[in-house]
């Protein structure tokens, strides 16, 4: 039997909750560095709780493991390719514009997205779609909504 | 009120001036991004040249549909259009991936339209006593109000506790980053200039319910919503029955989303997640929140939607914006030179009166309006290519959030939100209690702030925290949320261990 994805889960959880440990101890030190108690006494009590929380929670994880699903089934490659076009967008609009930038996005979540196999017509008709919709939305917001989209 | 009002407000032109507001505020609503604050502020111009009442009917049937058109996207895409629709993404969209995304619009459509009644008739009836309840609240009320939201941790943790705590305390610390409000000192930015505005709520939101979703979407190859064979329209029916058959439900969070709504800066989003965390506490044993329940969207969709006439309260009578929408709706009465306050009811009364009858139509002619845009919508997203649909979402994610703010940063963000929101979810950190500590750490810190600085002055911690009888009362509505979930936990273990002895 594979136990694997088991193991992944619970050290993934474990990982991820020493995150929050951590997160809330940076925070807590970061608290010090404020000049006024009025925009320290929140954070710090948030932060506070965080460390106890993820505490107890990390106590509770090595007694009694998590059975959480750690990543699971599914294509790596389409999912960074998703995320990477849409920082990428964002790393371009400034030079190229939104629409352009807007087209990068699309593009990589076109691919990322696309299981079957690519025809003439689906290319023809998933991508004529997607030039539909990027423009009608850019209208919208550029122009009715007085959005200035760079 | 007077019949003399009632006539004004079914003229033909304030008719067709609801009906223009509730179709282009749920299609502005059911974009994520676009909130109801937005949706009125953008077409308060074309108001200026009307009549004061038409322009308040016209703005009220815009906000009101915008509100209603926020369910949209959170059945079907899991991404909240507004924040007043956060909790029903919890069952909406588990009821669409089983195949009852009709119904589930259907029935967000019948609540939204009893809850905007429900709103509507307390403003017509009850506003001038109903707007004292809001000055009753000071900042410990609102601190302990926050906490409360916060206590539905307990119920959207399915199993974890700790885990939603621990979400819920990070969501808080992320509402601290930026510019305090108070000292305007700069927390938790590490230098960063992209941080230094903070975390926008709404882009929060759609970086942590949408961004996993099309991330999953696209890593495999199942269709993104399964479709009941022989379904072709919406479940009217079948979902005026469950509504009829939730009527205690439906009242109570409508009477929860009105009363919320009266309170200064509270709004839809915390009346929706208070109600779903009243509904969820009564339910019955079989009834399973977070899977698909739908009461659990007539909860929330009926109390977002009782805000509005809610929100209007204080507006009207007190001069005091129930909520954020409600603030731009009194710039334009301002403009127009409507002067708000305790005499307006005797003095601009057939204004008031000729409005409030105009929002009920409105929230009347949302019922057909809504029910047919639903069906289009439900029809739209389940017959789309997976392939055109993701890439149209992110695309959609991306837009919509650069409006809010006009920056790039608040995008980059939004993806990184995302993307860390699918991570921490894959090992069982849901994102609900990080956009809940996000949404009610501002509303949690300001009162807290305030009645801290307040009891320190008076020396009286204690009396100033636990003193105050509305305060006790939430205190109580409190820990009873937050043990009902184990004494029924528990109470089940017993029966199991009584049925295998």
């Amino acid at each position: 039997m594979n136990n694997s994805p088991v193991i992944q889960g619970r050290l993934g959880s474990l990982i991820v909750t020493a995150f929050f440990f951590i997160a809330g101890i940076v925070a807590l030190y970061d608290t010090t560095s404020y000049s006024d108690t009025d925009s320290q006494v929140f954070p710090q009590t948030v932060a506070i709780g965080l460390i106890l929380f993820t505490s107890i929670s990390l106590i509770t994880q090595f007694l009694k493991p998590s059975e959480s699903e750690g990543f699971g089934s599914g294509i790596w490659w389409r999912r960074a390719l998703l995320i990477v076009t849409m920082l990428l967008a964002c790393a371009a609009m400034p030079y190229v514009g939104f629409l352009p930038a807007g087209a990068i996005a699309f593009a990589g979540g076109l691919i990322a997205a696309m299981h079957d196999r690519w025809s003439a017509r689906t290319v023809l008709v998933y991508w004529g779609s997607g030039i539909v919709v990027m423009v009608a939305f850019f209208t919208l917001f550029k122009f009715a909504l007085q959005v200035p989209l760079p | 009120m007077d019949f003399g009002s009632f006539l004004s407000a079914l003229t033909l032109l304030n008719i067709a001036l609801a009906l223009f507001g509730v179709v282009a505020g749920t299609i502005i609503g059911s974009i994520p991004g676009l909130t109801a604050t937005m949706a009125v502020a953008v077409l308060v111009p074309i108001t200026f040249s009307m009549e004061p009442a038409s322009a308040l009917i016209l703005l009220g049937a815009i906000y009101t549909g915008a509100i209603y058109g926020g369910a949209y996207a959170a059945i079907l895409l899991n991404t909240p259009g507004t924040p007043s629709a956060i909790a029903t993404t919890f069952d909406g969209y588990p009821m669409a991936k089983r195949g009852d995304g009709d119904l589930a619009v259907a029935l967000a459509c019948f609540a939204s339209v009893f809850g905007g009644l429900v709103g509507a008739l307390a403003l017509l009836f009850l506003a001038p006593p109903l707007a004292s309840v809001a000055l009753a609240f000071g900042p410990v009320e609102y601190f302990w109000l926050s906490i409360f939201g916060l206590s539905l941790i307990a119920s959207l943790s399915s199993g974890n506790l700790m885990k939603g705590l621990v979400g819920g305390a990070f969501g808080m610390l992320l509402s601290t980053v930026g510019v305090a409000e108070i000292s305007a000192d700069i927390r938790l930015t590490f230098g960063s200039q992209t941080m230094i505005g903070g975390f926008d709520v709404v882009g929060a939101l759609i970086g942590l319910y949408c961004i996993p979703v099309l991330i999953d979407l696209c890593a495999v190859p199942d269709r993104h919503l399964k479709v009941e064979e022989g379904v072709q329209k919406v479940r009217i029916g079948e979902a005026a029955r469950i509504a009829m058959k939730s009527k205690f439900n439906l009242v109570r969070s409508s009477v929860i989303g009105t009363l919320v709504g009266i309170l200064p800066g509270a709004g839809g989003s915390v009346a929706g997640l208070v109600a779903y965390s009243e509904a969820k506490r009564t339910a019955k044993p079989e009834q399973k929140f977070g899977e698909g329940e739908p009461d659990g969207i007539i909860a929330t969709e009926s109390a977002n939607n009782a805000t509005v006439g809610g929100g209007f309260i204080p507006t009207l009578v007190l001069g005091i914006p129930g909520t954020p929408p409600d603030a731009v709706i009194l710039g334009a009465l301002l403009v127009q030179g409507v002067r708000t306050g305790p005499s307006l009811f005797q003095e601009g009364g057939s204004i008031v009166y000729t409005f409030i009858y105009g929002l009920l139509i409105a929230t009347v002619l949302m019922l057909p309006a809504g029910l047919l845009i639903g069906r289009y919508a439900y029809k739209s997203i389940v017959t789309i290519p997976k392939a055109v649909l993701v890439p149209a979402v992110g695309f959609m994610t991306i837009i919509g959030t650069f409006a809010i703010r006009n920056s790039i940063s608040d995008v980059i963000i939004m993806i990184c939100l995302g993307v860390f929101g699918w991570v921490v979810g894959r090992f069982g950190f849901a994102a609900s209690p990080i956009v809940l500590g996000l949404i009610l750490g501002p509303i949690a810190e300001q009162g807290f702030v305030q009645s801290w600085t307040i009891g320190a002055a008076t020396n009286n911690l204690t009396g100033m925290f636990f003193g105050r009888p509305i305060s006790q009362a939430i205190v109580a509505f409190t820990l009873l949320t937050l043990l009902v979930p184990f004494m029924i936990a528990r109470k089940q273990r017993k029966a199991e261990l009584e049925a295998k002895a």
